[in-house]
């Protein structure tokens, strides 16, 4: 079985994007086998009002709730987001939320951050955090949202030892303390393996022997990206057929408690 | 390297001929396996692969680098490559070694093409040779060419950011490229903000105009999957038939290899990876392409283009 833990639905504001509806994007991992995707909505990353996004998500997927499992996006900076927190989850039955501090104009150390932390944790919701939704040298002229510091990340994480966020879209992680073997922060954190190099510097690698494979898990960005290279990461990476099941579905199935 | 873990060349190409309303699998997966199919890989059990097909002929990845002596582990490194392309089932590699600082020296562009050189003796076969040179030091730059194409095998020229394209002072550089008969391959960035460390950045549209000027010239604009805007990149591309495509680069946002192909036309596009090789590899992989399009892609159209080397 392959879980990706890191899909999304809708339109993204600068770029379009294709197998973008629930009946597109099954089809596409269909044709790849991944089986269950998390996805959030594309559109929410742009949307002033962020809920607006949620509910269309909500409606998109009302018939597919066995293979895609919504997460929210809630931006902590927006009024009203307590109700939309509730509302995603009892409700619209989101297991967790993405958070996109550099578009929606707050810091991961900001107070609203910590209390929507709090408030999901509280609730038993997964937080993921793409640290970048594309790369920044191909930005549009209108705005540029830089990566999410992950000095940033390692304070989150060691502030909110119960919470549990899956970190997406990112690299360097060996290079700072997040992968790196005994560093002192809770394991209170996974790392989606889109953007990891499997081979040459062997990021992907690394971070198994320093963290266990337990905190890895398989994710495409799809279908802001094609869903191969994350397969292929997969298919070349030298480990255990017990590690690459925990990193397939394993993990993620575990921490959404599926 | 762990043969185990080795990607069979049908895995490789796996189509994923997915229109709106559904899947579906183009004709030529009934052609048979290709003789040229490693026969050493070990068959491995991979989800996600069972539309599985032949591809006929070489895997060439057009854009890669060999390490810097600079660096104390470039032995490991240029190793760890090779097992990569291994793994990856990618048959040669077009090297360049750049100088850590730029602009390089004659001497610095010289010692780099020395050690490609020797990287080709290393792997032999599976390395082939581009000479880097910066064209300010033209005289110097114009003998090293000649030397490296003519007495050493290499198969191009590289150019990064010493200068734009299409300043005059390149221009000797791609008439002896159109003499000799190789391509050069341009380093090449279009972002829509002012990139202060590479004043001189060149991108698609420059090249184009370069390729109006030298109509001989076979241009190949650098990654197009890690060079900014790609979409414009692309489009800028598109009324220049001598400028190819090299899809290389770290992004892999999904459509950009379907995208190169509808507006330059599928002779246009050609595989690189530069480094990025679980990215390079994936994307045409990932790509809404026939066989025979992800063929030319992956080896085709970069053969063509060696063939026309004069000497």
């Amino acid at each position: 079985m392959i879980f990706d833990v890191n899909a999304y639905l809708g339109h993204f504001a600068f770029r379009r994007l294709r197998y973008n509806t629930a009946s597109s994007l099954l089809a596409l991992m269909d044709s790849k086998h991944i089986d269950m995707a998390v996805v959030s909505s594309a559109s929410a990353i742009t949307y002033r009002n962020a809920q607006a996004g949620n509910e269309e998500l909500a409606q998109e997927i009302r018939s597919h709730s066995d293979r895609l499992i919504p997460f929210a996006v809630i931006n902590p900076f927006y009024t009203d987001w307590k109700d939309d927190l509730k509302i995603c989850q009892e409700e619209f039955g989101m297991m967790g939320l993405r958070l996109y501090p550099g578009w929606h104009n707050y810091k991961l150390s900001s107070p609203c951050c910590k209390e929507l932390v709090d408030a999901a944790t509280e609730r038993g919701m997964v937080i993921s955090i793409p640290i970048r939704v594309e790369d920044n040298r191909q930005r549009s002229w209108l705005l540029n949202v830089p990566d999410v510091p992950l000095e940033e990340i390692i304070e989150l994480v060691k502030t909110h030892p119960k919470a549990h966020f899956i970190l997406l879209n990112g690299i360097g992680y060996t290079r700072c303390p997040l992968g790196r073997k005994n560093n002192g922060l809770p394991s209170n954190y996974a790392i989606g393996l889109s953007r990891l190099s499997a081979t040459l510097a062997n990021e992907l690698g690394q971070i198994i022997t320093n963290l266990g494979a337990e905190r890895i898990m398989f994710g495409t960005g799809m279908p802001f990206n094609y869903p191969d290279p994350a397969l292929v990461k997969l298919e070349v990476l030298d480990a255990s057929k017990a590690d690459k099941e925990k990193i397939r579905s394993q993990n993620a199935i575990a921490w959404l408690s599926l | 390297m762990n043969a185990r873990f080795d990607l069979n060349r049908r895995q490789l190409l796996q189509t994923a001929a997915i229109t709106a309303t559904g899947l579906s699998l183009s004709a030529e997966a009934k052609e048979p396996p290709s003789t040229l199919d490693h026969g050493t890989a070990a068959e491995i059990s991979v989800t996600g692969t069972s539309n599985a097909l032949p591809l006929k002929g070489k895997v060439i990845d057009c854009h890669a680098h060999l390490t810097h002596r600079s660096r104390k582990t470039w032995e490991a490194d240029d190793r760890k490559l090779i097992e990569a392309a291994d793994k990856l089932r990618i048959d040669q590699l077009c090297c360049s070694i750049l100088t850590p600082q730029r602009p390089a020296t004659a001497e610095g562009f010289r010692e780099c093409n020395r050690w490609t050189a020797d990287g080709m003796h290393r792997f032999p076969g599976r390395v082939l040779g581009y000479c880097y040179v910066n064209p300010g030091y033209q005289r110097e730059a114009l003998e090293e060419i000649r030397r490296c194409v003519e007495d050493r095998g290499f198969i191009g020229i590289k150019l990064y950011n010493e200068y734009n394209c299409t300043e005059p002072v390149v221009f000797p550089i791609v008439e002896l490229a159109i003499k000799l008969g190789v391509p050069i391959l341009q380093h090449a960035l279009h972002s829509h903000y002012f990139v202060e460390d590479q004043p001189r950045m060149s991108d698609s549209g420059h090249l184009a105009e370069l390729a109006r000027r030298y109509s001989e010239a076979m241009l190949i604009c650098a990654h197009i999957s890690g060079g900014g805007d790609w979409e414009w990149t692309i489009k800028a591309a598109r009324h220049a038939p001598n400028v190819l495509l090299d899809t290389s680069g770290s992004v892999t946002d999904e459509g950009t290899v379907e995208m190169a192909v509808a507006i330059a036309g599928i002779d246009r596009v050609v595989f690189g990876c530069d480094s990025s090789m679980t990215a390079g590899i994936g994307k045409i992989r990932g790509a809404n392409l026939s066989i025979q399009d992800k063929q030319k892609i992956l080896g085709g159209n970069m053969t063509r283009i060696l063939q026309r080397r004069k000497s």
